[in-house]
């Protein structure tokens, strides 16, 4: 087993990896940019190495820095978390060269799943379903114009280079498609070094559902069941849970059976996810495969049991899988809220700041995976998301309500986040009722204002706050009161 | 003391009369009185016991300052209150504010990646007009109302800041297009 993992991530994630290492006696090294001195993924590890400048592609999309981070620290693998190098084969493929175990699938798997046409093309050839369109990348206007006039009009341009919703487009008339396409190309040479895009037929209303499998070396694959995905900003899943509930037992048997296969047809190892789309008659379109651990993989966790991150290391020291398909089962219900940096007022603007106060909710079947800290400043270079929320309970009635009073007790000042749209959601009818398509948000929330339910109280607090203003830096000041000196307690004693 | 309030879109007049000795205070909003306790917790937690009359309610209030005013976190509610009386927000008021929609001026420090108009192009509310990128996304900022291009003051490539006006617009004529159109999914970027 390895002495010592680097973590070539930042934020929540990092500080999530960083947790299983603790718990298996393994050592955890990050690696921290100049915006990040203050972070908790640094002050939190065993040993943290600056490794540039606060650009990414100065510092945590830096190859050769990490690589020499790696190497002068004497880590015997890496953890590339998700985002940043986590699907970048170049990088896994160097980590190889170098001697180093990189914690994910071989190059050569991410090489092929990577490319998002190429993958579409293997599931064709292994008989899992697709979504219709382009099956290979194109830069030629009018060879993307051509293909989305066949699939027919709205069409959905993505990033052939990866995913998290950058490079994405839905274009519904022809006039818009070509400043729609040198735009997905240019978001996405900037997040995957890649302006390829490509073409599909979108599906309205469609569920995004995706299953988690796991991948030994010696051919054993199993699925850990699913993740309802399809609350979205700007593609961009805010809300997951699990189970969906939109899957019967048998749709579930049947899409994980497609996962596995698709896993297997890929040569798949390690920790990743198949995403399908499901449409309302109960039929599921291929999307892709996530090379690396995701981040809603939580929910996925607290109705299983299981350390996916755990198993990513074991897996990636060589060891046989220790569970098999019948060893998973589902039980209860979990629902997880993306906290980010953003402002539900102005379109979700990222909202970067200091963090003045920071109070975390706890409680039965809460969990908290942050980064953060009060008194942190939440850096503009990165992807802005603080925390992830997840509640666990014994069906989804309750976990709503779990949710709802978890987020009404998650304290963030100083910067803008998504809590009081995220308290909305969980008491609207249709999310109550399980109706979560895509276009949730656009239908349900679009033009979203809070509510003011207690401006009175408000107004109160805002009087007492300007009265207690001497009284509060007294009642956290140790310089006098409540804790005398000793020159004030030992009195004459020189005699 | 009396006070005069701005609370997410509304105003609101409170008059206070603080306890002499005791950390308390009674108040009048409108006409509703209350009758508070109060205790300080820490730098940003403060606790209340707020009498209306008909109910006492115990309240773990976080409170923070910030530019904008105080950010007031109730019960899971939060509110943006600020001193209308206050002069240095009376100043920035004038000033129009940074994010204020009335400009075509990035929320946040960004790239611009292009500029969409020319100068003497006529424009209708909510048309792109330049394009930008910040923390990994493009983002489209639109004419805030119609009108005609009077000045292009960037270019591709240039940092730009909250405040800085990217594209100055002469007002025109109010066109039949009055709400501008958006929808998170349906903007093409």
């Amino acid at each position: 087993m390895f002495q010592k993992i680097l973590i070539a991530n930042r934020g929540e994630i990092a500080m999530r990896v960083i947790r299983s290492c603790r718990e298996m006696g393994i050592a955890a090294v990050t690696v921290y940019s100049d915006a990040d001195k203050k972070a908790a993924h640094r002050l939190c590890a065993d040993a943290s190495v600056h490794i540039g400048a606060s650009e990414p592609s100065r510092s945590y999309l830096n190859i050769e820095r990490i690589i020499a981070a790696a190497q002068a620290i004497g880590a015997e693998a890496i953890h590339p978390g998700y985002g940043f190098l986590s699907e970048n084969a170049d990088f896994a493929a160097a980590c190889e060269a170098a001697g180093i175990t990189f914690i994910g699938p071989p190059s050569n798997v991410i090489r092929a799943l990577g490319d998002k046409t190429v993958a579409r093309q293997m599931m064709v050839n292994s008989g899992v379903p697709v979504t219709p369109g382009m099956h290979r990348a194109e830069t030629d206007p009018l060879r993307l114009a051509e293909a989305a006039e066949q699939l027919g009009y709205p069409v959905l341009i993505k990033a052939a280079g990866g995913g998290g919703g950058k490079g994405m487009r839905i274009v519904t008339s022809g006039d818009q498609l070509p400043e729609a396409c040198r735009s997905a190309a240019r978001e996405a040479a900037a997040a995957f070094g890649n302006a390829d895009i490509y073409i599909e037929k979108y599906i309205a209303r469609p569920r995004h559902v995706e299953i988690q499998i796991l991948a030994d070396a010696h051919g054993n694959v199993i699925h850990l069941l699913e993740r309802e995905c399809s609350i979205q900003r700007r593609h961009q899943k805010i809300i997951e849970e699990s189970p969906s509930t939109a899957l019967s037992p048998e749709l579930r048997a049947k899409m994980g059976q497609a996962a596995v296969a698709a896993a297997r047809a890929a040569g798949y190892v390690n920790a990743g996810t198949v995403e399908f789309l499901l449409d309302e008659n109960g039929d599921f379109y291929f999307l892709e495969v996530n090379t690396r651990l995701q981040v809603e993989h939580p929910v996925t966790e607290m109705i299983t049991g299981i350390d996916i991150v755990r198993h990513q290391i074991e897996i990636a020291a060589g060891r046989k899988l220790s569970l098999s398909q019948s060893d998973i089962a589902g039980r209860g219900h979990a629902i997880e809220c993306r906290i980010y940096a953003e402002d539900p007022e102005n379109d979700f603007f990222p909202s970067p700041g200091k963090i003045v106060f920071l109070q975390e909710p706890t409680g039965p079947g809460i969990r908290n995976d942050g980064g953060i800290y009060s008194g942190v400043t939440v850096p503009v270079e990165y992807d802005p998301i603080l925390s992830k929320l997840i509640v666990y309970a014994e069906n989804r009635a309750l976990a709503v309500k779990r949710m709802r009073d978890a987020l009404s007790r998650y304290v963030i000042l100083g910067i803008k986040t998504p809590i009081l749209f995220l308290m909305d959601v969980m008491d609207a009818e249709a999310f109550k009722q399980g109706e979560t398509h895509t276009d949730f948000i656009a239908r349900h929330f679009a033009n979203w204002k809070p509510k003011s339910a207690n401006p009175h109280s408000a107004c109160l607090a805002f009087a007492v706050h300007e009265l207690t203003g001497k009284k509060r830096s007294e009642a956290f000041s140790t310089a006098k009161g409540e804790f005398p000196t000793p020159w004030e307690t030992l009195g004459n004693w020189r005699g | 003391m009396e006070y005069n309030l701005r609370i997410s879109d509304g105003d609101i007049r409170m008059a206070i009369d603080p306890h002499r000795e005791k950390d308390a205070l009674t108040a009048v909003i409108g006409e509703r009185e209350y009758s508070v306790s109060y205790e300080a917790v820490s730098e940003n937690r403060i606790y209340m016991v707020v009498d209306d009359g008909k109910e006492k309610t115990g309240m773990d209030v976080y409170v923070a300052p910030t530019a904008d005013g105080k950010v007031i976190h109730i019960n899971g509610g939060v509110y943006m209150v600020s001193d209308n009386d206050d002069p240095s927000r009376q100043q920035r008021k004038k000033n129009g504010g940074a994010g204020l929609p009335d400009q075509v001026t990035p929320p946040m420090p960004s790239l611009v990646i292009s500029v969409l108009v020319k100068t003497g192009d006529t424009v209708e509310k909510g048309q792109g007009v330049v394009v930008v990128s910040a923390m990994k996304m493009e983002t489209t900022l639109m004419a805030p109302y119609a009108g005609k291009v009077r000045r292009i003051n960037v270019a591709e490539g240039d940092k730009v800041a909250p405040g800085d006006v990217l594209v100055d617009i002469e007002r025109g004529e109010r066109t039949r297009i009055d709400e501008a159109v958006k929808s998170p999914i349906l903007l093409v970027d």
